[in-house]
């Protein structure tokens, strides 16, 4: 099939490590470097790359907006306009052993509930709940999770920095307690990154499990597995507590974005048109098991048989995804949060004490930054 | 006249002679230190491109001087370098005398106490983090057979067990270095001043206080500046080992500035925090060079 045969494409590698490609990204956009045309953005860079002008907006070639997940489009939008289209997303799931825990819990203390009595069964599991909680950004997804759950935000919609709220403070308080109070959480946990909670799990040394789709397909084959046939997937719940709680699972993915020094924003934008098409997600489904950003797509029976999850809970994770804040100075903001959600979590300080002092830093960073007279001035515009 | 014209045209040989070694220096050494502080007096974040990069004067020094985590990472650095010092110091000399002795297999001796030293600090870092990585790890199941531990410990959540493997690792891999220094110094001395000693009734530990530790002063000195100064810099081991954490309670100033200019790229921040460990592990070596005389030359006084 040729639809643009006057189109040639052109192939560059980057590095695999996202902050090592963020950081080739940046040299070559200060440098006004045009190639390549297109940039395969992580999803909480587009804010950045657009206030610094280095993707072009979207919207005079008209996307299909509606046609995606709304989290999706959300994630790519800075000051009103698309900066990005979603390539493939990720998201947060909460796997569970089936033979321990047949029925799905509703709450997220229904969870807890459920981990403790597995855990003290007979050879039951030496862990309840595994996740990442070592101080990076996997930290921060697990986090937007419980957040949700509770009702919290770490942004609101005006741009306020409400991290330390009540609902952030339970949501805090809530992962802590898992590691010391129900103690459903090895403290283990506190250095780890996705592979270690998956070698757990995989293991069949937990119960629940927070992590990316990703590690479905391993933990399927009976060869390296000794879950396989006996977990399934669903969103992270929220908390039964927390009225305004909803729930929450954190967003990730790839997204393809304009370069705005290169020489051809047309091609580029049938290229991206193309690779974001209901088909060219199919076959990349089919071939390496991304999940399509099209929800319409999980009404196909050839997306079954690619994502080896049911499609219904796949698209309910999805539809339940948060971006993080959507703003050009997340990875700063990120890095603040980090260290003092691990602080807390390692009992160095205190949840609200430790919230407290991220908020401060955080209006403190945006203060540095100018960012509120970028934002009234990109409104503006 | 003739004399003074004939020293100057000297003077100007030798000046010519010295300007390729003298602007080499100048482009690698005082073109870049210029550079940097000259980019730390601007606020350059090259994420932000909408601010700008106007100068600033010292306000990125301003900013250091008020900021919590420069402080506790400074902290940090200096308990590093120094406790770690100390136990190599000891350890080193005590190889040093032993390795100073005459026996059978000293060559081989002397050659395998620096396989530690001879491997790549990443590497030597991975290693340790692996033996104390998980609750199943090597450290954990020897403390638990040993009756020291009741139970398994995770080490890298605490900030007081979190700073046992960095020291640790920083001692095995970098006492056979101290040791190797000091026994050169050792070899130094004069072998007939502990006959006459002996010959005067002096025991060993006489020895060791009033012939061996004095006439060692030099070569201490000497590995103390390289220490020191390797120590303020601890960069590669903390990094693998601990990240900086649990928070940023292991944080040296050498990762907390990596950060800044490299994963935030605060490049007019980055750069102040560049200029104040320049000057003060320059500070330090001032110090050792003209407070206590070490002479890195090598020749006695």
């Amino acid at each position: 099939m040729q639809l643009n045969p006057d189109i040639r494409v052109e192939l560059q590698r980057t590095p695999d490590d996202a902050s090592q490609r963020h950081q080739l990204y940046v040299q070559w956009l200060n440098a006004r470097v045009g190639n390549p045309s297109i940039l395969q953005l992580d999803v909480v860079w587009t804010p950045e790359f657009a206030a610094a002008g280095w993707v072009l907006p979207l919207d005079r070639f008209g996307p299909a907006k509606a046609e995606f997940f709304a989290a999706t489009i959300a994630a790519n939008t800075w000051a009103g306009k698309v900066y990005a289209l979603p390539w493939f997303a990720d998201v947060g799931l909460l796997y569970r052993r089936t033979d321990l825990v047949p029925r799905e819990p509703r709450t997220l203390e229904e969870v807890v509930d459920d981990a403790q009595s597995a855990m003290s069964r007979r050879g039951g599991p030496r862990y309840g709940i595994v996740s990442q909680g070592a101080r990076y950004e996997g930290l921060i997804t697990g986090f937007v999770e419980y957040l949700g759950a509770f009702g919290g935000q770490i942004i609101d919609d005006r741009g306020e920095v409400v991290v330390n709220r009540p609902e952030a403070v339970r949501a805090l308080e809530f992962m802590r307690d898992e590691l010391y109070r129900t103690r459903v959480a090895p403290l283990d946990v506190l250095t780890w990154h996705e592979e270690e909670a998956r070698f757990a799990f995989q293991n069949g040394n937990a119960v629940f499990m927070r992590n990316w789709p990703y590690p479905v397909a391993a933990m399927s084959d009976t060869a390296q597995s000794k879950v396989a046939g006996k977990f399934a997937v669903s969103p992270m719940p929220a908390s039964g507590t927390a009225p305004a709680g909803h729930s929450t699972a954190a967003l990730g993915g790839a997204q393809l974005a304009i370069n705005a020094y290169t020489e051809f924003p047309d091609a580029a934008y049938k290229l991206i048109a193309y690779l974001t098409a209901p088909e060219q997600m199919l076959e990349r489904a089919q071939a390496v098991g991304q999940y399509p950003t099209r929800p319409a797509l999980y009404d196909d029976a050839r997306l079954k048989s690619a994502i080896a999850i049911p499609l219904d809970n796949a698209r309910r994770a999805i539809e339940s995804a948060t971006p993080r804040p959507v703003t050009p100075i997340y990875t700063e903001l990120s890095e603040i949060l980090q260290i003092e959600l691990h602080r807390a979590l390692v009992r160095q300080a205190a949840p609200r004490a430790a919230l407290d002092a991220a908020a401060a830093k955080i209006n403190a960073l945006i203060e540095r930054t100018g960012m509120r007279k970028l934002m009234a001035a990109a409104s503006k515009a | 006249m003739r004399k003074t014209s004939r020293l100057g045209s000297e003077a100007r040989l030798g000046w010519s002679l010295v300007a390729p070694a003298l602007s080499v220096i100048a482009l690698i050494a005082i073109f870049p230190l210029g550079w940097t502080f000259w980019e730390s007096l601007h606020l350059h974040e090259l994420r932000m491109p909408w601010l700008g990069k106007p100068f600033i004067g010292l306000a990125n020094y301003a900013e250091i001087v008020k900021d919590p985590r420069f402080w506790g990472a400074l902290g940090h650095t200096a308990f590093f370098t120094v406790v770690s010092i100390s136990l190599e110091l000891l350890i080193g000399l005590f190889l040093a005398l032993a390795m100073n002795r005459v026996f059978r297999g000293r060559g081989f001796v002397r050659a395998a106490v620096l396989v530690p030293w001879a491997i790549p600090t990443v590497v030597a870092a991975l290693l340790w983090r692996f033996i104390f990585e998980s609750q199943g790890g090597i450290a954990n199941a020897l403390l638990v057979r040993a009756g020291i531990l009741d139970q398994p410990m995770v080490w890298f959540i605490e900030t007081a067990t979190a700073w046992v493997p960095v020291i640790l690792a920083d001692v095995w891999k970098t006492t056979p270095f101290v040791a190797l220094l000091l026994l050169a110094g050792l070899q130094n001395i004069d072998l007939t001043l502990y006959e006459a000693a002996a010959v005067d009734g002096a025991n060993a530990w006489w020895q060791l206080r009033h012939i061996t530790l004095p006439l060692l002063k030099p070569a201490i000195l000497v590995t103390l500046i390289f220490r020191t100064l390797d120590g303020f810099r601890v960069f590669d081991l903390i990094y693998v080992l601990t990240g900086g954490g649990p928070g940023t309670s292991t944080e040296p100033v050498a990762l907390y500035t990596f950060n800044a200019l490299l994963q935030n790229l605060r490049f007019g921040y980055g750069s102040a925090l560049s200029v104040v460990i320049f000057a003060i592990t320059f500070g330090l070596a001032l110090f050792y060079v003209r407070g206590l005389g070490v002479r890195l030359g090598g020749e006695e006084s």
